[in-house]
């Protein structure tokens, strides 16, 4: 692949290959099984499972409510699930604390768009990068050489994903400042930043236009062949979902009531009644 | 001349300056552990220079509450600002610094040198050592022990505040670090009576000695080592430590708390890792502040310097300077420390109208010129060209408006300083309601980034002027 200005990802596959080297991109499934998780006596999800191989590009629907990110919060671990098991390559992730997660290789997206918005966009692709660095404290007050390398790699490392994303030329500007489709697409670059082997994006067209919902499918598409990461994403957009997912997993009142190819979905009797009601 | 004097004071200081000069001429890494501690060192030996040609008692002893307030802003800036943990017990820090350190010299004064007097050299004092001082002497160096240790325990009792801040969230930990200070201020309150004598101490037992520090009475024995010198010294490092966290991954990783702690988390950051660090790092700042303070000469160390006004004083700072911004806390505990003093000199501040008046001619019709905010390249989010004019016209409200408050008084015969808090509690509420992140927000004075209401300002006049 070359750069193109069609391409909604502006640096050629070389280029990003430089960018993610040493971030572990390697093929690891995440795997997904029997998770319970109830609120009070509010059963949010049960039984959910999911097989996720490398660098697949996955879809989870299902009415608002379902349990949609509820599901994302328990694969982060920002809630425990009541049971069930989850394992990213094998090791599991159930009681590792969301930061642990993110270290392991789950990157995620918010539904409700949750950038650092008083800082810069460079400094919130710089943060993503920190969870990778080893200095010291000792080596903040004492700037030592090791310390400085590590910056020096973040900043390039940061900055070559901006470019990659476009959002070079709005580096220096505070996040909260961006046009609202900037702001997606920077939480994508971000939770990029953090090296991931599996990235959630929760409703990531959510409030796009057309044209922008245009370009996004092209990004997530290239995101995923460029970057060999396997993505799972949320969307209410069914042009979206059915255009760029293999599989999907469709949720309805957090119990998962069919799983299967676009094309098999959109035929199922059970998720034509889930959207559109019984008859 | 000048220059022959300081001379005289850096030389023995010379070894030290140039190392790091000759590392850096050979481009070492150890430059940069170097030369924040010989800035430190010329930047101190500076303001003590100052003071024994230049400065008044009374004016000296008001640069040196200032450098304490810097030292003390700066670290709550850590706290409040970068991991946006609200801490309002700070003044709990700064009194364990400085009774750990206070009773460290005076009672380590008895047990090495047979008295409490403290054994000046000729960076020590606020007025400086006699005639014929020794360069350094062993008081200064027990001295720069205490110092530390202070800063020390007040570290650790950082991270035991810090704690429950991993569970409680925004007034709930206001509460508890407020508890902290008030529970320090009591144990204070009941602390035995100063041993005054070699005779008392060997009586007492020995496990009571350290402790024995006049609770309600006060402490004022301690040796008066602090000086310009070690306070601006102090201020130096506090400034490029805090500086250099902020500009690091680490600092990155704290503020990204302070934005948004479930994002934080998401993105890999160890939030309660983060937060407990910023608690020590901002209580072992406050404790050498607070160990500066007690050998401060007309000090008498007391349980009110643990409580709740202290710490709000601070707090007012950190706000007012805008929170997460190193240098906008320096600057804002320099004008709170500084303006009861102008409050007490109203024809001062009247002068102030010569400043004041022309900012807000020219701020308003600097605003007239001004595009509206949908024209030229300011129309990105954010932008405004009116911003610059707002700011000068802000600063030229407050500045006539003291000056205009000096006149008042001055012909009613009111006292201005006496209403010293009132006026601090209007400057917060009035810039909670026109700029709620404070003077400079989370940027520091240097950065681009706060002057983009200027360039907005100038390059959406240049659109216009190139449309018409
Ligand atoms: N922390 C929580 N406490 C209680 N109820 C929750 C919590 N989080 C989600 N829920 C509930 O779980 C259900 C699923 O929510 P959610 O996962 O956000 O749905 P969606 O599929 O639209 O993303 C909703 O009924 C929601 O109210
Ligand atoms: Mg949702």
């Amino acid at each position: 692949m070359t750069s193109t200005v069609s391409s909604a990802i502006s640096m050629t596959m070389s280029d990003a290959a430089e960018v993610l080297k040493g971030s572990g991109a390697a093929g690891e499934s995440l795997e997904v099984r029997g998770v319970f998780k109830s609120f009070g006596g509010l059963k949010a999800v049960q039984d959910f499972r999911l097989s996720l191989p490398p660098a697949a590009l996955y879809g989870l629907i299902g009415p608002n409510g379902a349990g949609k990110t509820t599901c994302f919060n328990l694969l982060t671990g920002v809630y425990r699930p009541d049971q069930g098991e989850i394992t990213l390559g094998g090791k599991s992730l159930i009681g590792l604390r969301p930061s642990e997660i993110a270290f392991t290789g789950l990157a995620r997206t918010f539904q409700n768009i949750r950038l650092f918005g008083e800082l810069s966009v460079f400094e919130n692709v710089k943060l993503a990068c920190h969870l990778r660095t080893t200095h010291s404290l000792a080596g903040v007050i004492l700037r030592s050489g090791w310390q400085r390398a590590e910056e020096a790699a973040i900043r390039e490392r940061a900055r070559a994903l901006l470019q990659v994303f476009n959002l070079h030329d709005r580096m220096d500007e505070s996040a909260r400042n961006l046009p609202y489709g900037d702001q997606r697409r920077l939480e994508i670059a971000r939770a990029l930043a953090t090296g991931p082997k599996v990235l959630l994006l929760d409703e990531p067209a959510a409030g796009m236009n057309p044209q922008e919902k245009k370009d996004l499918r092209k990004l997530i598409r290239e995101v995923r062949d460029v970057f060999g990461v396997s993505i799972l994403m949320i969307e209410h957009d069914m042009g979206v979902v059915m255009d760029l997912c293999e599989r999907i997993t469709v949720l309805d009142y957090g119990v998962p009531i069919a799983e299967g190819t676009p094309h098999e979905i959109q035929k199922n009797p059970k998720v034509i009644e889930a959207y559109l009601g019984k008859e | 001349m000048t220059a022959l004097v300081i001379w005289q004071f850096l030389w023995p200081f010379g070894l030290i300056i140039l190392v790091p000069v000759v590392l850096g001429a050979i481009g070492g890494s150890a430059w940069r552990v170097f030369w924040p501690l010989a800035l430190a060192l010329v930047v101190g030996v500076l303001m003590q220079h100052q003071v024994r040609t230049n400065m008044d008692a009374y004016s000296s002893k008001q640069i040196l509450d200032v450098g304490i307030a810097i030292i003390l802003a700066v670290s709550l800036t850590i706290v409040n600002g970068f991991t946006g943990q609200f801490s309002i017990g700070h003044a709990g820090f700064l009194a364990v610094g400085g009774y750990v350190a206070g009773s460290i010299t005076y009672y380590g004064s008895f047990a090495l040198f047979g008295s409490a007097g403290a054994t000046l050299g000729t960076m020590s004092g606020l007025y400086g050592a006699k005639e014929g001082a020794a360069f350094v002497t062993g008081g200064e160096g027990l001295f720069l022990f205490a110092l530390l240790a202070g800063g020390l325990i007040a570290a650790l009792l950082g991270v035991v505040v810090g704690l429950p801040s991993l569970r409680l969230r925004g007034d709930y930990l206001a509460i508890v670090t407020l508890g902290f200070g008030e529970i320090v201020r009591v144990l204070i309150q009941q602390t035995p009576q100063v041993l005054m004598s070699k005779d008392a101490i060997a009586a007492a037992k020995p496990l009571s000695v350290p402790l024995s520090v006049g609770g309600s009475l006060g402490f004022g024995n301690v040796p008066k080592y602090t000086s310009l010198f070690w306070v601006y010294a102090a201020v130096v490092l506090t400034l490029i430590f805090a500086y250099r966290l902020k500009q690091s991954s680490t600092g990155r990783a704290m503020l990204s708390i302070r934005e948004d702690e479930i994002a934080a988390e998401a993105m890999g950051v160890k939030t309660t890792y983060y937060k407990v660090w910023g608690f020590a790092i901002a209580a072992f700042f406050a404790g050498i502040a607070g160990g500066l303070y007690a050998h401060t000469i007309g000090i008498s160390l007391s349980p009110v310097d643990a409580g709740f006004q202290k710490s709000f004083d601070i707090i007012i700072m950190v706000v007012l300077g805008g929170l997460g911004s190193i240098s906008g806390a320096a600057i804002a505990a320099a004008i709170v420390t500084y303006l009861p003093e102008l409050l007490r000199t109203p024809d001062t501040l009247m002068k102030f109208a010569v400043v004041g008046v022309p900012m807000l001619v020219i701020g308003g019709a600097l605003l007239a010129m001004a595009g509206k905010p949908d024209q030229g390249p300011g129309k990105k989010r954010g932008h405004d060209p009116r911003a610059f004019p707002r700011a000068v016209i802000g600063l030229g409200v407050i500045i006539t408006g003291l000056s205009i408050l000096a006149f008042v008084a001055k012909r009613f015969g009111i006292n201005l300083s006496d209403y010293r808090l009132i006026l601090f509690a209007l400057a917060l509420i009035v810039m909670m309601i026109t700029r709620p992140q404070g003077l400079l927000g989370v940027r520091e004075l240097w950065d681009g980034a706060l002057y983009r209401p200027l360039r907005d300002f100038f390059s959406a006049r240049r659109a216009e002027g190139g449309a018409a």
